[in-house]
């Protein structure tokens, strides 16, 4: 199923993570966030726990999880959307390489098929 | 099922293909088609390295972690696409193009007419970028 991926010393990515926030300029800065704000976050929620990490061993968030690109992003979501607190989270957007990559974002409204 | 609110996840893959191709319309004189097509409408045709990019909906399933196998995804596009495009004449070569203008934006809806097939996730949208310039998406009807 896995091939190359099933490696049992593992391998690993230089994963790029791209973060989408979406709400109304603030009138007084002209931001939606303030993106100091949201490099803190960043760099507090995802950099410490995961950057040079072994993610099936050393992030708790991912315990009993295959981390695929699919599960990894959906991490990131979920660390991600309670601390946005201006604005809200659009889309978390994670490359594995430059040719894979798996977007997480809240289910539009058109979407919805009930 | 999938209420409000709830958080959706999609696959992105990207592939590369290089095809020529001549824009032409049968439905214009020669002059209005170099009018409107310019270089494009060369006699001889030209080329371009494509890319594409595919994306995926569907619940990741939780023995495997992943919405479609990627070895399987890899397969099929490129049974279903690269092998009937990759290094061909698109007007020549693939049949859709002998009735319709092979443009991108024509590219997107064959492409994803193509790989909508693909049985372990829903086809989301079909993204190809002609140059680094210009890039057409197509979501489906």
């Amino acid at each position: 199923m896995f091939g190359k991926c099933n490696n049992p010393h593992g391998h690993g990515h230089n994963y790029t993570l791209e973060v989408t926030v979406a709400g109304e300029p603030d009138p007084v800065t002209g931001m939606v966030l303030d993106l100091s704000e949201l490099k803190k976050i960043l760099e507090r929620e995802v950099m410490q726990r995961m950057d040079h990490r072994h993610l099936n061993y050393e992030v708790p968030e991912l315990a009993g999880l295959i981390p695929t690109c699919e599960n990894v992003a959906r991490v990131i979501w979920n660390l991600l959307e309670p601390k946005i607190a201006q604005g809200r989270l659009h889309r978390v957007r994670l490359y594995e390489s430059a040719d894979l990559f798996a977007d997480c974002y809240k289910e539009r409204s058109n979407d919805v098929k009930m | 099922m999938r209420a409000r609110g709830e958080v959706k996840i999609e696959l992105g893959r990207r592939y590369r293909f290089a095809a020529s191709h001549r824009l032409h319309s049968p439905a214009l004189s020669d002059e209005e088609n170099v009018r409107l097509y310019g270089k494009c409408n060369n006699p001889l045709g030209h080329g371009h390295n494509y890319m594409v990019e595919i994306c995926v909906s569907g619940n990741v399933d939780p023995a495997t972690g992943m919405i479609a196998n990627l070895a399987d995804l890899d397969g099929f596009v490129e049974r279903e696409v690269l092998d009937a495009f990759d290094h061909r004449s698109l007007n020549d070569e693939v049949p859709a193009f002998r009735s319709e203008v092979p443009t991108t934006e024509n590219l997107c809806r064959e492409i994803f007419r193509r790989v909508r097939a693909f049985p372990q996730a829903k086809l989301e949208r079909v993204r190809v970028e002609e140059t680094s310039n210009n890039s057409f998406e197509y979501a489906g009807e």
